[in-house]
């Protein structure tokens, strides 16, 4: 047997095949040769387990930064704003498993805490920042100074 | 010959297995994160699928396997442009094959926050049973 680090699927390997830019005929050696790299400096390299994967979006007047962060509680998240850097913190709980659980004992529970933090541009108003977090994934809003949306002044010719 | 190709069906022109056919949306999919616990008297399996509801999500248990298919529930909203990403918006897809250990009557699914959490009962003639010594 042969363990395998899971690799999080990027754009390019679920592309679908169209038109003019076939799949890679290498795609599948090349993901090999990936993981094969990070299984030799794994080590060095942030754990794949304490990586998970975020995006970011912008409209006229928001920034939208969402993160996929299954199975967590509210209460096990944190999201911080300091210095033009928002921080994603959270905390997983998982009981540990043991052969007898004494009824009426807490069961011990292994916490593993992991965290990312995304630098946003300054334009942002970092009190009224807002999160969300549904289905698992934690979308946070963070609105845009006024100054920086772009107004748009109508003047009257005489 | 005709012995052989009774016994060989691919030999005799017939067509060895159906090809399967998938639905279109599955054509990309993503295999999720999962684990696998075994305890006496079931099977329990943990499925990561951030970003799907309950409505989009479908368990089917199969005479030898369990298909977990979850859509994302989230659509990039016209107006949004992507700065950086690391998701992809591909349906998850598991195929666990198993040996019909399991009974199929018995899978219970709940899906919360993200997390699949799936208990297969073991089948009772594979349940460990003890045997009195007389």
């Amino acid at each position: 047997m042969r363990l395998v680090r899971y690799t999080y699927p990027s754009f390019r390997s679920v592309t679908p095949a169209i038109g003019a830019f076939p799949r890679s005929p290498w795609a599948g050696l090349e993901g090999e040769i990936g993981r094969l790299f990070e299984t030799a400096v794994g080590s060095a390299t942030a754990p794949a387990a304490g990586r998970f994967p975020v995006d970011l979006f912008e409209d006229a007047a928001n920034t939208y930064v969402r993160a996929e962060l299954p199975g967590l509680t509210r209460e096990d998240i944190s999201v911080e704003m300091t210095d033009g850097y928002l921080t994603l913190s959270a905390t997983r709980k998982t009981p540990v498993a043991t052969g007898e659980n004494a009824p009426g004992n807490a069961k011990p529970l292994e916490t593993f805490s992991f965290s990312r933090a995304v630098s946003i541009a300054d334009d942002v108003q970092a009190d009224r920042v807002a999160a969300v977090y549904e289905n698992g994934v934690l979308t946070v809003t963070l609105p845009k100074k006024q100054a920086v949306q772009p107004k748009k002044v109508t003047v009257a010719i005489k | 010959m005709t012995l052989l190709n009774a016994l060989i069906p691919s030999l005799g022109g017939a067509p060895v297995a159906q090809p399967e056919t998938k639905p279109a949306d599955l054509a990309y999919s993503v295999k999720p994160v999962y684990q696998i616990t075994e305890s006496d008297d079931a099977f329990g399996v943990v499925v990561e699928l951030p970003g799907v509801a309950k409505d989009a999500l479908e368990v089917t248990a199969e005479e030898n396997q369990i298909r977990v298919v979850g859509r994302r529930a989230w659509k990039q909203p016209e107006g949004w442009t992507a700065l950086h990403r690391e998701t992809v918006d591909a349906p998850y897809e598991l195929v666990l094959q198993h040996d019909n250990a399991i009974d199929v009557g018995k899978v219970s699914a709940e899906l919360r926050d993200g997390l699949l959490r799936l208990s297969l009962a073991k089948h009772e003639a594979v349940k460990p049973r003890k045997i009195a010594v007389a």
